[in-house]
C-alpha cells in the first residue's frame, strides 16, 4: 500500500519513522524538515542549521540552495551530546566541533547543480539520523551546454 | 529557513572554528616544487628522465614502457612493498557500491601525484609515501556515471596539477600546495555529461574528452589554456547536420544530437604530425541501432586531430554502426616499423588495428583474443555483423561482451622486445534490444544487458607487430588492468583477484606475484628515486564490475597505492 505525498508526513508518523527510537533504533534519513538559503549581496548565499534536542536531527535536514557559489552555514547544537559537522566543499571539506549548546559558523563552495550529503561523522551519528543534504538548484553555463536542439527531460 | 527559534534558556559557547578535514591528517601541507620545470619541451622528451612518470602514458607514444631497468627478470622474485598509501572517505558519496582506483601516477623528481574517486588529489612523498597534499573537490552525490566514480589520472605541467572531475569541471592546482588556480566547468551534468579521463599537456593546453556515452550525449574533446582555463577549442565527435561525416547520420531527427562518441580515454600525440590520436566511445543508443541507420560516425573510430585547432584531419572507424558497445576509446600506441609511422589499436571488438598515423590508412588488423562470434573484420577492413540485437525482446549472445576483448585498461608495448603486451577479456554476454525513448540524464542503452558469470578467461598476450601471438600467460579470470612494460625485461600486470604479477617480457613466465587484497583496475607506474626504482601500482577493485567481470561483483573494493622495490635501502618512514 502506498500513501500520497500530502498523507507521507503523517504515515512517517504514525509509523513511528520520524523520531528516535520508535519504529527504527534511529531515524530514518531525509525525513527532516525543508529549509532554503538565503542570498545576500553578491550571491554569497547563508543559512542556519540546528541540532534537535534528543533527535539526531539536522533542521532543516534538507537546505536548497538557488545556485552553486559560496555558502555561511551557522550550527547550533541544541543536543545535550557532542557532535560535529562534516560538509563537502571544493578544496577540501569543512569539519568543525560541534559540542553541546555550541554555535558556529562554516564556509564552503559548491558548484550546481546537483546535491551533497553532510553528516556528523563521529560514533553513528549518521546511522541515527545527523545526515542531511545540501540541493543546488540552477544550470551549467551556457558555456558548458552542448550544442544541439533542446532536449526532453524525464 | 525553518522557523525553529532560538532557545533563550542556553547560553551557547562558540563552537570550536571549522578547519579543513584533511587538516586533520598527517599531510605535510606542501611538496617541493619540482612541477615548476616541467615544460612541454620536458614531456615530449619524458622518456630521457625515466626517474620521472611525467605524463598518462609515460610519455606521448603511448607505450607505457620505461627504460628503468634496476628491477629486472634476475632480482624481481626479490621485491617487496616499500610503501603503502591507504585511503577512506567518510561519508557518503557518489556511486558508494561502485567506486573504484583507477588512477594512473604521475611522478615528478620524487613526487608522486595521484588522483582519487570522487574528487580526490594527493600528493606523495614518492619514497616514503608520506602524504603532502590533498585536494578534494565536492562531487554531487546525484552525478550521472554508467560506470562507477573513477578517474583516471592527472596531469602536471607549469608548477600546476590538472584534474577533471565527475561534475564535468577541469581544475588546475598549485602543485606544490594543491590550492585550487582555476576551475572551469566544462560540461553538463544536467545532459549526464561528466570527466573521468586523465588530462593531456600538449603545448600550452590541456586536453580532456568528455564522458556520458551511455546518456546520449554528444561527445568532445576540449584544449583549455594551461594559465588561465580558457577553452582554446571544442572538437565534436559527432558531427552537426551539414557537417563532413553528418550524412552518416539519419537526415531526420535528433539522433546525432544524442550520439555518444565520448573520448573518455587520453590520447597520444606525435609532435611530427601535430596530431592527437584519441579513441571515440560507443554511439548512443548502445544497442539499438535502428533508430541510427548509418555508420554513425565518428563513434568507435580513432580520429586525428589536430593539436592547434581541434579539427578532425582523418579516422578510422573499428566498428561502424555498433550494437554491441565496443567502444574504441583504448589507447592508440605510437610505433615505427620499417620506416614507417604507425599506430597501433587494441579495440573492445577483439581486433587490432595497426594503422599508418600520418594518414589513417589500414596497414594491418588481426584479432587478439580466442572468442570473437559479433561479426568479422577481414584483413582488408571489411565489416561483417553476425550477431546482434535487433529484434525487440528477443535475446542474443555474443563475444566479446560489451566491455570488450580488451576495456579501457592499456596494453604496454616494449621497444627493447618489439611486442605488444595486452590484457585480455575473453567474456560473452546476452543482450536483448529494448526501445526506449529518450530522455535526458537517463541511461539510453536501447537494450537489457546481462554479461557472462561463467565461462570466462584472461590473459595477458604478447604479440608482434605483424599480429603472431608470441606468448600467452593465462588467467582464468579476465584481466581488466592495465600493464607495464620496463628495460628490465618484465611485464607488470593486475589480476581481478588481487594479484601483481611480474611477468618475463620474452617468454611470458611468471616470476614473482603480490597479493594486493583487492582486484586491480588501474594503471601500474615505474619511477626512481635517488637512483632506485619503484613500481606503483593503484588497487581498489570496483567502477563497472557488471560490464567486465560480474562474477567478481562481491569482490573487496580496497583503496591503496602499494609500491614495490628491492629491499635494499628503502625507506618507509612516511606519516609521523
Amino acid at each position: 500500500m502506498t500513501t500520497t505525498a500530502s498523507e507521507r508526513s503523517g504515515a512517517l508518523h504514525e509509523l513511528g519513522l520520524d523520531g528516535q527510537n520508535q519504529a527504527t533504533i534511529g531515524r530514518l534519513l531525509a525525513t527532516g524538515n525543508i529549509g532554503r538559503a538565503e542570498e545576500g549581496d553578491g550571491g554569497r548565499m547563508h543559512a542556519r542549521i540546528r541540532i534537535v534536542p534528543d533527535q539526531l536531527i539536522w533542521d532543516p535536514s534538507v537546505l536548497v540552495l538557488p545556485h552553486g557559489g559560496h555558502l555561511d552555514i551557522e550550527f547550533v547544537n541544541d543536543d545535550q551530546n557532542t557532535h560535529c559537522a562534516l560538509v563537502p566543499s571544493n578544496g577540501d571539506s569543512q569539519w568543525m566541533w560541534l559540542p553541546n549548546y555550541s554555535r558556529g559558523t562554516m564556509s564552503v563552495t559548491l558548484d550546481g547543480p546537483g546535491y551533497y550529503w553532510f553528516s556528523s561523522n563521529i560514533g553513528n551519528d549518521e546511522g541515527r539520523g545527523l545526515i542531511g543534504a545540501i540541493v543546488v538548484r540552477g544550470d551549467v553555463p551556457e558555456s558548458a551546454r552542448l550544442d544541439r536542439p533542446q532536449q526532453p527531460r524525464p | 529557513m525553518t522557523d525553529i527559534q532560538d532557545r533563550t534558556d542556553i547560553e551557547y559557547k562558540e563552537a570550536p572554528p571549522a578547519v579543513d578535514f584533511g587538516s586533520l591528517t598527517t599531510a605535510a601541507g606542501t611538496a617541493p616544487p619540482v612541477v615548476q620545470g616541467v615544460t612541454y619541451e620536458r614531456i615530449l622528451d619524458a622518456r630521457s628522465e625515466p626517474q620521472n612518470w611525467l605524463t598518462y602514458y609515460g610519455a606521448y607514444d603511448g607505450q607505457r614502457y620505461s627504460p628503468l631497468d634496476e628491477i629486472s627478470t634476475e632480482n624481481v622474485v626479490r621485491i617487496t612493498p616499500a610503501w603503502v598509501f591507504s585511503f577512506s572517505p567518510h561519508g557518503l558519496h557518489a556511486g558508494q557500491s561502485t567506486y573504484a582506483f583507477e588512477t594512473c601516477p604521475i611522478v615528478v623528481e620524487g613526487v608522486m601525484y595521484v588522483s582519487g574517486w570522487d574528487g580526490w588529489v594527493w600528493a606523495l612523498d614518492a619514497k616514503t609515501g608520506q602524504l603532502l597534499w590533498q585536494y578534494k573537490h565536492a562531487i554531487p552525490f546525484d552525478v550521472s556515471l554508467c560506470c562507477g566514480n573513477v578517474n583516471r589520472g592527472v596531469a602536471v605541467a607549469n608548477g600546476k596539477v590538472f584534474v577533471c572531475t565527475l561534475n564535468a569541471h577541469v581544475v588546475a592546482l598549485d602543485a606544490s600546495t594543491g590550492e585550487c588556480l582555476w576551475d572551469v566547468t566544462s560540461g553538463d551534468v544536467r545532459a549526464g555529461e561528466s570527466l573521468t579521463v586523465a588530462p593531456l599537456v600538449v603545448k600550452d593546453r590541456v586536453v580532456v574528452g568528455s564522458s556520458g556515452g551511455e546518456f546520449g550525449v554528444r561527445g568532445h574533446l576540449d584544449a583549455y589554456d594551461l594559465e588561465t582555463g580558457e577553452r582554446v577549442w571544442r572538437c565534436y565527435t559527432i558531427p552537426k547536420p551539414g557537417e563532413p561525416g553528418s550524412e552518416t547520420w539519419p537526415q531526420e531527427g535528433e539522433a546525432w544530437a544524442r550520439g555518444g562518441g565520448n573520448g573518455w580515454i587520453t590520447g597520444t600525440f606525435d609532435p611530427e604530425t601535430n596530431l592527437l590520436y584519441w579513441g571515440t566511445g560507443n554511439p548512443a543508443p548502445d544497442f539499438d541501432g535502428e533508430v541510427r541507420p548509418g555508420d554513425n560516425l565518428y563513434t568507435d573510430s580513432v580520429i586525428a586531430v589536430d593539436a592547434d585547432t581541434g579539427e578532425i584531419r582523418w579516422h578510422y572507424q573499428c566498428t561502424p554502426h555498433d550494437l554491441w558497445d565496443y567502444d574504441s576509446n583504448m589507447e592508440c600506441i605510437l610505433f615505427e616499423q620499417d620506416g614507417r609511422k604507425l599506430l597501433a589499436h587494441f579495440d573492445k571488438n577483439g581486433y587490432c588495428f595497426i594503422l599508418d598515423r600520418t594518414n589513417g590508412e589500414r596497414v594491418r588488423i588481426f584479432p587478439f583474443v580466442d572468442r570473437i562470434t559479433w561479426g568479422e573484420i577481414s584483413p582488408d577492413g571489411q565489416v561483417t555483423a553476425r550477431i546482434y540485437p535487433d529484434k525487440e525482446g528477443e535475446e542474443v549472445h555474443f563475444y566479446p561482451g560489451p566491455a570488450g576483448a580488451k576495456e579501457w585498461t592499456h596494453a604496454a608495448y616494449s621497444p627493447t622486445t618489439e611486442l605488444f603486451y595486452v590484457p585480455v577479456q575473453d567474456t560473452g554476454a546476452t543482450v536483448a534490444r529494448r526501445r526506449r525513448e529518450f530522455k535526458e540524464s537517463i541511461p539510453y542503452w536501447g537494450a537489457a544487458v546481462t554479461v557472462d558469470a561463467k565461462d570466462m578467461a584472461g590473459s595477458v598476450s604478447a604479440f608482434n607487430a605483424s599480429g603472431e601471438e608470441v606468448w600467452r600467460w593465462r588467467n582464468d579470470l579476465p584481466m581488466c588492468a592495465s600493464v607495464l612494460a620496463t628495460a628490465g625485461d618484465l611485464v607488470f600486470a593486475g589480476t581481478p583477484s588481487g594479484k601483481f604479477v611480474a611477468l618475463d617480457a620474452r617468454s611470458g613466465e611468471l616470476l614473482w606475484q603480490f597479493n594486493c587484497g583487492s582486484g586491480h583496475h588501474s594503471s601500474p607506474i615505474t619511477y626512481s628515486v635517488e637512483g632506485k626504482q619503484y613500481i606503483a601500482v593503484p588497487v581498489g577493485w570496483g567502477a563497472w564490475v557488471e560490464g567486465f567481470l560480474p562474477g567478481m561483483m562481491g569482490g573487496p573494493h580496497g583503496q591503496a597505492m602499494f609500491v614495490f622495490a628491492l629491499p635494499e635501502g628503502q625507506d618507509s618512514s612516511g606519516g609521523r
